[in-house]
């Protein structure tokens, strides 16, 4: 499939008096496939605005590369294909929601009024196209600024948080549009805070922090690897753990002993092992990986040394056997 | 040219609305009709005093209304994000900047247009004499590529200072070249001047837009002097300035062209 967008080394530095250069954003290797809905993360500070700013040509990087639709970054011609969003966006007040889409229209050449009428009636604000924008909730506005994205028929999108500040309502209204936007073939990459929200309509995430990219890739290949709870009574602790089984933490609970592994880890050993010991299985309970914990994983191991983030097999009770 | 029109008309809806230019914009309307009244302080002629009074009210008012427009213009459009959807849009950032200027003269246009119609219906009711408005208007049209200059210099400055500095170094600009100009001007062509002096002046003259062409006022308020050959000096003063205002603009579109917005 081709790319949206392709960047290689992409990098955004700013100079300190006290640090010398900064990067905020560091080599920057980005991957973003037509069509599909593409999540950005990362935390506060982490450089997505700064990524975004940099596609858009708004900022010019210091070093690296970048092509969104197959055009170098900053060439005028791919803004006639893409639209943004920005996180929190202000329109000018005074307008109404029918004289916003004209003034933004009208920087395309757009006139069409149907057009514009078909737009608001898109994102269910036909009824208060005569409202000003300062009577507009912020979930209108949001609204609003999704209609004026769609002026051009963009075929990439740029959503920073989209759903930021709204209430659940309109979260879902905000989802359901842009899950939209893809069946129309549209591809759209949303930076977001809101991880439940990513995880429900993002294909592919990449997860950038401190200005580097960490994990990026299918949000189901980076999801798989969940873990497996296996509650037992009449086995030893010490036993379990005498197992050796990788990347897993067992612990005692009253009455019995708590297994937690990956998914992939060999259940069924355990179960036989239990058997064996004459022991009483409890609970099995699958977890499913969430995008949540991947995240604060990510985000987590790059500020905790290397030697204590080394997942082993520990013991957290002295539960003698 | 599209996007340029549509930024255009964008600022100036914003600027009638801005509730701080309305009320400098009353301030200057209720002293253009209050000045009448004002005349009996001064000892000199009832006319020459309101017609002084009345230019002095307009070109004070627009003066502060050029300066508050344009200094906060740029730097509102990024930190409200508005320049963001609007430059994600095929719009060159020299679209962007000559858009705003060209909003802000409109809207500094209109409000001198309100003042001028006031101060010329305060005049006709004071002196009953509707033959002298025409010649007591020429002065806000000078006025007006005056503060079209004023703010192509504060747009300039917007592009890479912040408001407050921009405020006091384009009003301290304005107050240089209206009042100092016509001293830099005289001690360069001085022969007596000595040579760094005249290099010194000669600089100033050059660098600081000279406001003062277009205080053309005393031949309107004093009708004993007059401008010779009229026609050809408002031509030739509006052609510089035309001029001058394309440099300042040339060189705002520089620098916002290489500004992390």
């Amino acid at each position: 499939m081709a790319a949206a967008i392709e960047t290689t080394k992409l990098t955004k530095g700013y100079k300190s008096r006290i640090h010398g250069t900064v990067n905020v954003v560091d080599k920057l290797d980005l991957h973003v496939e037509e069509g599909e809905i593409f999540g950005f993360l990362g935390p506060n500070g982490a450089g997505k605005t700064t990524t975004i700013k940099m596609l858009l040509g708004i900022i010019y990087p210091t070093s690296g590369e970048g092509y969104v639709l197959g055009k170098e970054i900053g060439d005028m011609d791919v803004h006639r294909l893409i639209s943004y969003v920005p996180e929190r966006p202000y329109y000018y007040e005074y307008m109404t929601g029918m004289e916003l889409l004209k003034f933004y229209g009208s920087l395309f050449g757009i006139t069409d009024v149907k057009k514009f009428e078909a737009l608001l009636e898109k994102v269910n604000l036909h009824r208060d196209a005569s409202k000003t924008i300062s009577q507009y909730s912020k979930g209108m506005q949001q609204r609003v600024g999704l209609a004026q994205s769609l002026l051009n028929d963009p075929k990439l999108l740029f959503l920073d948080e989209p759903t930021g500040g709204l209430d659940p309502i309109a979260h879902r209204e905000i989802r359901d549009l842009i899950l939209s936007f893809r069946d129309e073939g549209r591809t759209v990459f949303i930076s977001s805070h809101e991880l439940s929200e990513v995880e429900l309509i993002c294909d592919r995430v990449a997860i950038i922090n401190r200005g580097v990219i960490e994990r990026q890739g299918k949000l189901s290949d980076l999801l798989s690897g969940g873990r497996v709870e296996i509650s037992a009574e009449g086995v030893p602790t010490q036993f379990i753990s005498d197992m050796k089984i990788n990347d897993a933490n067992v612990r005692a609970i009253p009455g019995g002993v708590l297994l937690d592994m990956p998914e992939e880890a060999d259940i069924t050993a355990v179960i036989d092992a239990v058997r064996a010991q004459k022991g009483k299985l409890l609970s099995i309970v699958p977890r499913k990986k969430r995008l949540e914990d991947l995240f604060v994983e990510t985000v987590r191991d790059k500020s905790v040394a290397p030697a204590a983030a080394k997942k082993t097999l520990t013991v957290e009770s002295g539960d003698k056997p | 040219m599209r996007p340029i029109i549509s930024i255009a008309s964008t600022t100036l809806g914003e600027a009638i609305r801005r509730k701080v230019l309305l009320i400098i914009l009353l301030i200057g309307i209720l002293f253009l009709v209050i000045a009448p009244g004002l005349g009996v302080l001064s000892a000199r002629s009832e006319t020459t005093v309101l017609r002084g009074m009345l230019l002095g009210v307009i070109q004070l008012t627009s003066a502060v209304i050029a300066v508050v427009l344009t200094v906060y213009m740029i730097p509102n459009e990024i930190e409200r994000r508005t320049i963001y959807t609007i430059l994600s849009k095929p719009v060159q950032r020299w679209q962007f900047l000559v858009g705003k200027y060209l909003g802000a003269v409109l809207s500094l246009g209109l409000m001198m247009v309100l003042m001028t119609t006031v101060m010329a219906f305060t005049f006709y009711l004071q002196q009953r004499d509707f033959t002298a408005v025409p010649e007591l208007v020429k002065a806000p049209v000078m006025y007006f590529v005056q503060m079209s200059l004023l703010a192509a210099l504060a747009v300039f400055f917007s592009t890479f200072v912040a408001p407050l500095v921009n405020f006091f170094l384009s009003g301290g600009m304005y107050i240089l070249g209206s009042l100092f100009n016509p001293f830099f001007q005289t001690l360069d062509q001085s022969p007596t001047t000595p040579l760094g002096a005249k290099i010194a002046a000669k600089l100033v003259n050059v660098i600081l837009p000279n406001f003062a062409n277009y205080n053309v006022q005393n031949p309107i308020i004093n009708p004993g002097q007059s401008i010779a050959n009229e026609g050809a000096y408002y031509f030739q003063v509006s052609v510089y300035g035309l001029f001058y205002i394309g440099i300042l603009l040339v060189g705002g579109i520089l620098v916002f062209d290489r500004r992390e917005v």
